[in-house]
């Protein structure tokens, strides 16, 4: 597929090769939906061009997000995107690599990639598209099912969903955000300085599943989420802390950066690939050991 | 006179006794002297302390056939205290487990730190028996208990006649201590001076001159190296350009791990220590699909855990090699002893159907000469690459002339990707194009001009998901044309040593053909001809090259390391002809012995199928796990 290589990057260039709008297989009203048009507006906004983009996808509705936009994709199995993406942006700094995820694909079968690549700090952004369900198959319960449910007794079958952004921070990720994709204007500016940070960023973004979730709905998103104070301060982890439990004592759901702290790093080019950088590699330093 | 041919085995107590690094001193002395070495049945348990551990090193003068039989010439024992499990008598695990195995006539030297041992049975066969009180010497004498196994190698140089200067010893611990200081240079050159002095003294007593074995060293033009396939293989990957690699720590797949860890950053690549098995795999996808060479390594659970990312490496058309060093399995099964048993997972391992090579080196040079192929052809071929070792084979060292590792070429031939210059001016490039060889050209993520979309699920051309029948079928077909492709222009026949027609035909893959060659010499002086046929490329298989030299044969046997006769079920299939089989996975090496004493067995009675089985160990000892 071409790369057209336009002068300027705008809200088109990531239309093209990309499944024509009219044949996006999201229900209508779909919360990934907004999650697309927010990451174009991101991407629009960086001028980052479709040839230096590796968007991830992880398997599910929000895999398909891969084929909605231009840009270089790769698509593998269940959990394992952060982990594709680690290594491509291992192998290649230079790329700009994405990886977009359920909160299935996330916090349930990839949530072994999930805790250390918070650890390891690659600079990608993750984007989680949280809806609460599997969709593709029919609607069963996922990680983070049940937010807000004012459920009397759990049980190991039905257990109290999952806090994304606790987990974020207690596996130490230097940037914790969340948006809605109910506000794709705001989502983007999120995105924005997720794609700015020189680490791991991670956003979770509600993306309600219109057809499963019956809970979880746009209305009940908006009726719930609150921007996080203009004052508060992303970059001390106590701060970022207090924010989370202040926010749930009155029942919630921050929107924002609620932590961002940059670590020092140390710095790589792309691993060596090409014939003439591969040419007479000198092994003899290796043998001497064995002598 | 016995000059420069000997076995000789060194055991102890894992990690206290130094059992390895004894071993690794004798080795590299002996490899400067120009002899050559062969360490591949190396003993240990799954535990840190405390268990017994062995190390067995053939010494000859031209390269060895094999490791030979159990049977030694020189035992030497370093643990001298009391098996709580063995209460017979005071020590010595290594002399009760091996001292049947010394030969008539060979060389017995054990701790007498605690006393002396009942020998009687082993005199009275002409074994010579060395007791030194190498612990007690280092403790009190030399007040560092560590160098007792020093005061062994010294003690043995003495009976062997060998470094009598202490030359090539010196050098040696000169270049590892100087660095560490003086002190411990002349700390360790004491230490052999008094294993010396011991074992004059006892000669002395008993009024010998020698005791029958010498090593002699050679003028060597090449200088030998000392290398495990472990680190043979690793060298190869990074003679391949192989410059990302993961891997989970196991056993015996580790020092790859290791080495790769330390060197690979010197020639610009990464390696990364998974945070679990599938986190290795898809991190090394990741890294092929932006264009690095690279590689994973396991062992059987490991690479049971990754079994979903042959799929996608093959499905979305994405190179990588997954290095497997065999272990006994299933599950945990037994992680320091030595299996063929992954035969069937690397074949045929998950679910649908994918394009894969299954490759598996004969020995050390291998490891290095395949790894190589294994990288040229997982980028032509873009799929996985099964690189079969196994755990004698990972860590056995072998002496390897030095040149031989330097005149290997190696080019690096990435012809399947396209670059920007490539990219056709109308923007037609399109990842998986339909091709009568099966292969795409592959577009790297940055190059500008273009853009690719890569998908573990049925996709067209560009790579957008379709389940269309037509496509469905036109890539299925495309994918799997590569292994026709494959078997046209890469695949070897298999190596044939002897003449095929009319006779016994012995079959065997992977780490077991130095005990096939010899196992067919020896059949030769015992007036049976049989043809070697060894298989380092394993899947696809080449039925046409295999079929015919096996039809011509009065019988074909298989040996492998497996319960099943893994491997011999495919040549059966895809031949069609019967093929009977000699297995053994009882954790030990197989020895040329037991395929003579099999293949007499299965001629004299018309036995389909040899289960190899040893005696009994003759001491209890309680493993890890």
């Amino acid at each position: 597929m071409a790369d057209t290589k336009p002068q300027k990057i705008t809200a088109k260039t990531w239309d093209e090769n990309a499944v024509p709008r009219h044949r996006i297989q999201w229900c209508p009203g779909c919360g990934d939906f907004g999650v697309l048009a927010a990451l174009k507006m991101a991407l629009t906004k960086l001028e980052i061009t479709p040839h230096e983009l590796l968007i991830v996808s992880g398997i599910g509705c929000s895999g398909q997000i891969r084929n909605y936009l231009n840009g270089n994709a790769f698509h593998g199995t269940h959990g394992g995107p952060l982990a594709y993406a680690l290594g491509a942006k291992m192998a290649n700094p230079r790329l700009k690599v994405i990886s977009t995820a359920g909160d299935g694909d996330t916090f349930a079968i990839g949530v072994e990639n999930f805790v250390h690549i918070c650890r390891r700090d690659p600079e990608l952004l993750h984007i989680i598209m949280d809806n609460g369900v599997y969709g593709l198959t029919k609607g069963q319960h996922s990680p983070t099912h049940g937010r807000g449910m004012n459920i009397e007794q759990w049980s190991e079958e039905a257990p109290p969903p999952f806090a994304p952004l606790r987990l974020a921070l207690t596996a130490g990720a230097t940037f914790v955000a969340q948006s809605f994709s109910g506000d794709p204007k705001h989502a983007a500016e999120i995105y924005v300085q997720g794609l700015q940070h020189k680490g791991f960023a991670m956003v979770n973004d509600f993306s309600p599943c219109v057809t499963y979730n019956k809970f979880n709905t746009y209305d009940w998103y908006r009726a719930h989420v609150e921007e996080i104070p203009k004052d508060h301060d992303p970059t001390d982890i106590n701060t970022a802390w207090e924010l989370l439990n202040e926010f749930d004592r009155k029942e919630r759901l921050p929107l924002g950066v609620i932590y961002r702290h940059p670590r020092n790093k140390k710095t790589f080019e792309p691993v060596p690939m090409w014939p003439r950088e591969l040419a007479d590699v000198d092994i003899r330093p290796l043998l001497n050991e064995f002598k | 006179m016995i000059v420069n041919h000997l076995k000789l085995l060194v055991g102890g107590m894992q990690l206290r006794d130094g059992v390895v690094t004894m071993t690794d001193v004798l080795g590299r002395i002996i490899v400067r002297a120009g002899l050559h070495v062969l360490a591949m049945e190396r003993g240990y348990a799954s535990t840190i302390y405390g268990a017994h551990q062995y190390d067995p090193m053939v010494v000859s003068e031209k390269p060895p056939t094999s490791w030979g039989d159990r049977a030694m010439d020189v035992l030497i024992a370093l643990d001298y205290d009391s098996n709580p499990d063995a209460n017979e008598q005071p020590n010595r695990d290594t002399v009760l487990r091996h001292g049947r195995d010394v030969k008539d006539g060979g060389i017995l030297i054990y701790d007498s730190s605690t006393g002396a041992i009942n020998t009687e049975s082993l005199e009275r066969r002409g074994v010579r028996i060395f007791p030194i009180p190498a612990r007690n010497i280092a403790r009190d004498e030399l007040k560092k208990d560590v160098v007792k196994n020093v005061i062994m190698v010294g003690a043995l140089c003495r009976l062997l006649d060998f470094d009598p200067q202490g030359a090539y010893f010196r050098a040696l611990i000169e270049e590892r201590f100087l660095r560490k200081g003086q002190d411990i240079v002349d700390l360790n050159l004491r230490a052999a001076q008094r294993g010396r002095e011991v074992v004059e003294e006892s000669l002395r007593g008993h009024g010998w001159t020698d005791v029958g074995y010498r090593l002699e060293p050679r003028r060597l033009d090449d200088p030998f190296i000392f290398i495990a396939g472990n680190e043979a293989l690793s060298i190869g990957a990074i003679k391949a350009g192989c410059r990302y690699y993961a891997g989970y720590p196991i056993t015996p797949a580790s020092a790859i791990l290791e080495y790769m860890e330390e060197h690979l950053p010197t020639y610009g690549g990464r390696a990364m220590q998974g945070q679990n098995e599938r986190e290795s795999i898809r991190a090394a996808i990741g890294a092929s699909l932006v264009g690095a060479r690279a590689m994973v390594g396991t062992s059987g659970p490991g690479l049971s855990l990754k079994v979903e990312e042959f799929g996608t490496s093959g499905m979305t058309e994405t190179p990588v090699v997954i290095v497997d060093t065999q272990r006994a399995g299933p599950s945990t099964g037994m992680p320091t002893k030595s299996e063929q048993g992954d035969v069937w997972l690397s074949v045929f391992g998950g679910h649908g159907e994918i394009p894969r090579i299954v490759l598996a080196p004969g020995d050390q040079e291998e490891c290095y000469t395949m790894m190589i192929e294994a990288h040229h052809l997982a980028d032509k071929y873009q799929c996985p690459v099964f690189f079969l070792t196994d755990l004698n084979l990972s860590e056995g060292r072998k002496t390897i002339p030095e040149s031989f590792f330097l005149t290997q070429q190696a080019v690096v031939d990435r012809s399947t990707l396209v670059t920007e210059g490539d990219l056709r001016r109308d923007g037609a490039y399109r990842r998986y194009t339909v091709t009568e060889s099966g292969i795409s050209q592959r577009l790297i993520p940055g190059t500008v001009g273009a853009i690719f979309k890569a998908t573990g699920s049925e996709h067209d051309e560009r790579g957008f998901v379709s389940t269309d029948p037509l496509i469905r079928k036109a890539q299925v077909d495309k994918r799997l044309r590569k292994m026709e492709t494959y078997l046209r222009e890469d695949a070897p026949a298999p190596q044939v040593f002897g003449r095929p027609a009319g006779h016994l035909v012995l079959m065997g893959w992977g780490s077991t053909r130095p005990v096939l060659l010899e196992a067919q010499q020896r059949l030769r002086d015992r007036g049976i001809d049989a043809v070697v046929v060894h298989f380092t490329h394993l899947w696809p298989f080449n039925t046409a090259a295999v079929k015919p030299l096996l039809e011509k044969a009065t019988a074909r046997i298989a040996v492998e390391g497996n319960f099943s006769g893994q491997f011999a079920d495919i040549v059966q299939a895809y031949c069609l002809v019967p093929v009977s089989r000699i297995l053994k996975y009882n954790g030990l090496p197989l020895y040329p012995g037991e395929i003579v004493d099999g293949v007499e067995t299965m001629l004299r009675e018309g036995t389909a199928v040899v289960r190899i089985t040893d005696g009994p160990v003759p001491v209890k000892v309680l493993e890890g796990d």
